[in-house]
């Protein structure tokens, strides 16, 4: 097949060797640079899994799967787990529902839409680490807005220190990653919406279909390739999460708010455990990627039912 | 020729994550090659800009001198835990570098290889270093830097609102007690404490623990002699977390950082703050009242300090230019920097150096008078987090703030310490 197609391809033997050592010379790059960046450190990290080391000795011990071991039977980590979980349900859920529900209050309006995209979308550009120290100042016991605003309106009961209190620290920063993220969603759905066949809806109208109605079997289903691409980078961002809580919370307290990131780099850099801490990293990186890969199969499938392909 | 995004996430997030503890990149440095004389020195983000700029300008006293160019360059704390081993171990690392002298800190380094022998250096230049200083960055007989300031842990307290609400400086637990009873019912948040970050905890058990031991019973514990599960230990856990039950402390401490609670103290808010005396230049500039400065009071008298140094400088085992870092350690080591510090950095060397005719502050001659003291052999605590290692260190942030938010009990958070001493 391979004789025949040169063949038909009429191109000189000189030529195509050319062609060869142009697209060999055009892929090196990529191919260099995947195997300086991402394959030779992870198959350092898979290294440092197997040995014990402490950022100081170079030689370290190989420990065979014992750092495996102590995470599958480490209670913190398990404590950081669940923590995750809380974070990947709420934290992917809530900006979903929410932007999703802004893109369609917003859908039909004209004026000053630019306005209302900038507006939304302007914490999810902000440097997390910002966002974190603002929010901090907001959550402050005494001095923070919140506080004082739930007590201007009666609410004293409510106030509490947000950010200290074992059982609001997770939830607190949380909603502040719903605010970041509420306008990332927004903007996107809001695009997709702007590409949904508007005659469909209004026959629908004409056949008394309702607003859920119209939402679930008219909308959703045009829009669902980028509801599902947004749904995506939203729960990988759950597993993944760190900044946030880092700043806000350093995991604490007493780690009632240690997702697995913070526990890697705590074990990492502050325990010296770097083979431990490369373990957790590894550990979440296993976790991510089946629902990566999940949610990839899900939108291809989506986008060629929707171009029939 | 289609990269989905979830594909890519996947892949960005794989590799993110699995390069995320395998080190970082080393910054340039300054080096010497032979001819050139220039030292990169490295030192903790001040948290004030002006301290910067007033100890650069001052090294360009000892350029001119020298003819050593000091290229100052600073990491904030954390940062600089993270990527200092890497950074040394490059060898594109800074030349000389100021980092604490307990054993997690220059301890760790110099078993590791990583910090230039400065035993000779220390017999050439006779350098006055009070000796037990020194044992604290001297690793198997080997002197590996000059050590930090010295600091105390203490109470601060408000003296005019002391005055006005009629209550004299505690000398006593019990009086401590008293007087934050009558400060809660003025409405006064008694004591200014915050726990966010967790070190500040290690703070606090450490002057209550140290009066109530005092330092045979502080090394005891620390030489693993004693157990961390000692009624005493015990005791100290309970009075912080009685403290913050009886409404001594602020809101919810565990939710209030560091620098929020010196806020407090600065705006008349509270009445006393546990901290050290690293903190009377900031509280010379930010308050219009009096200070007074005690130790933690202890059971049946008026406690002891605690006692710590600060970071130092530590010389690089890969500098290319060891004869120049030794001329910048000579510097920071002579009396000339040691009265600078005192005077503009409002910090203690720890080398005898002649106070007289140097303006300070009242409360900072009160401290220099108190240091002054524990270098001639009075007795003082000991800072235990300089001292114990990581685990042990996150054993007590934690507990501290299990303590603060009732998530364990002093006992629990004692045995959890002693758990922590094993390892």
């Amino acid at each position: 097949v391979s004789d025949h197609l040169r063949a038909r391809s009429g191109l000189p033997e000189a030529t195509r060797k050319a062609q060869r050592r142009l697209g060999i010379l055009l892929v090196l790059p990529t191919v260099v640079i995947m195997a300086v960046f991402l394959l030779f450190p992870l198959l350092n990290a898979v290294y440092y899994v197997f040995v014990d080391f402490n950022g100081i000795d170079l030689a370290p011990p190989f420990v065979g799967p014992a750092n495996i071991a102590e995470l599958a039977r480490d209670p913190d980590v398990w404590a950081a787990l669940g923590n995750n979980a809380i974070w990947i349900v709420v934290g992917t859920v809530a900006p979903l529902v929410l932007g999703l529900g802004l893109a369609l209050l917003l859908w039909g309006v004209q004026r000053g839409s630019t306005l209302y995209r900038v507006a939304f979308f302007l914490p999810y550009v902000l440097p997390q680490v910002a966002v974190g120290v603002v929010w901090t100042w907001i959550y402050e016991p005494t001095r923070g807005w919140l506080n004082r605003a739930l007590e201007f309106v009666g609410l004293d009961s409510l106030a509490t220190g947000w950010l200290g209190d074992p059982d609001t620290a997770l939830y607190a920063v949380l909603a502040t990653a719903v605010w970041t993220a509420v306008g990332f969603v927004f903007v996107i759905i809001l695009s997709a919406l702007r590409n949904v066949d508007t005659e469909q809806v209004d026959a629908s109208l004409l056949d008394g279909a309702n607003w859920g109605q119209r939402l679930r079997f008219i909308v959703l289903p045009q829009i669902m390739p980028v509801f599902v691409m947004v749904t995506a980078i939203t729960l990988i961002g759950g597993f993944a999460v760190f900044d946030l809580i880092f700043v806000m919370t350093g995991g604490g307290p007493a780690g009632a708010s240690d997702v697995l990131g913070t526990v890697a780099y705590s074990s990492a850099f502050q325990l010296n455990r770097i083979s431990y801490g490369t373990t957790l990293a590894l550990f979440i990186t296993t976790l991510a990627v089946p629902f990566a890969v999940w949610l990839d199969r899900v939108q291809r499938r989506l986008s060629t039912e929707r171009t029939g392909g | 020729m289609r990269a989905s995004a979830p594909r890519s996430v996947s892949l960005v997030a794989a590799c993110l994550v699995a390069t995320a503890c395998t080190g970082g990149t080393p910054s340039s440095s300054g080096d010497d090659d032979g001819g050139s004389r220039s030292l990169r020195y490295l030192i903790e983000e001040p948290e004030d800009a002006e301290a910067l700029q007033a100890l650069e300008k001052h090294l360009a006293t000892f350029t001119q001198e020298s003819g050593i160019e000091v290229d100052v360059d600073t990491l904030d704390f954390n940062t600089m835990r993270t990527v200092l081993q890497t950074q040394l171990r490059s060898e594109e690392g800074p030349d000389v570098f100021n980092w604490g002298s307990g054993p997690s800190f220059g301890g760790a380094l110099a078993e590791a290889g990583l910090l230039y022998d400065l035993t000779d250096a220390y017999q050439e230049n006779d350098w006055q270093v009070y000796d037990f200083a020194k044992e604290r960055v001297t690793v198997d007989g080997k002197v590996y830097g000059i050590p930090g300031e010295m600091e105390t842990i203490g109470i601060f307290y408000n003296a005019d609102l002391f005055a006005d609400e009629g209550i004299e400086a505690p000398q006593d637990l019990a009086d401590l007690v008293a007087a934050s009873e009558a400060l809660r019912e003025a409405g006064i948040t008694p004591m200014a404490v915050g726990d966010k970050e967790g070190w500040e905890g290690g703070h606090l058990l450490s002057m209550a623990l140290s009066s109530m031991v005092g330092s045979d019973g502080m090394e005891a514990l620390l030489a693993g002699d004693d157990s961390w599960e000692s009624p005493e230990v015990v005791e100290a856990l309970t009075f912080w977390k009685e403290a913050n039950d009886k409404g001594f402390l602020p809101e919810s401490p565990t939710s209030v950082d560091y620098d929020t609670s010196l806020s407090y103290y600065y705006s008349g808010d509270a009445a006393m703050i546990p901290s050290g005396s690293w903190l009377v230049g900031e509280i010379d500039d930010n308050t219009d009242f009096e200070t007074g400065y005690v130790p933690f009071p202890g059971p049946d008298g008026e406690g002891i300090f605690t006692g710590g140094l600060g970071s130092g400088p530590f010389v690089s085992a890969t500098t290319d230019a060891p004869e120049a870092a030794v001329e910048l350690l000579d510097f920071l080591a002579s009396e000339e920097h040691g009265r600078w510090t005192v005077e503009n950095l409002h910090t203690i060397p720890p080398m005898p150096i002649d106070t007289s005719g140097l303006e300070v502050s009242p409360l900072f001659a009160k401290v220099l008078a108190d240091i002054g003291g524990l270098a001639e052999g009075g007795d003082f605590g000991y800072n235990i987090d300089v001292l114990a290692g990581d685990a042990f260190n996150e054993a007590m942030f934690d507990g501290m703030q299990a303590l603060f938010t009732g998530q364990a009990t002093p006992e629990e958070v004692a045995a959890n310490l002693q758990a922590a001493a094993g390892q």
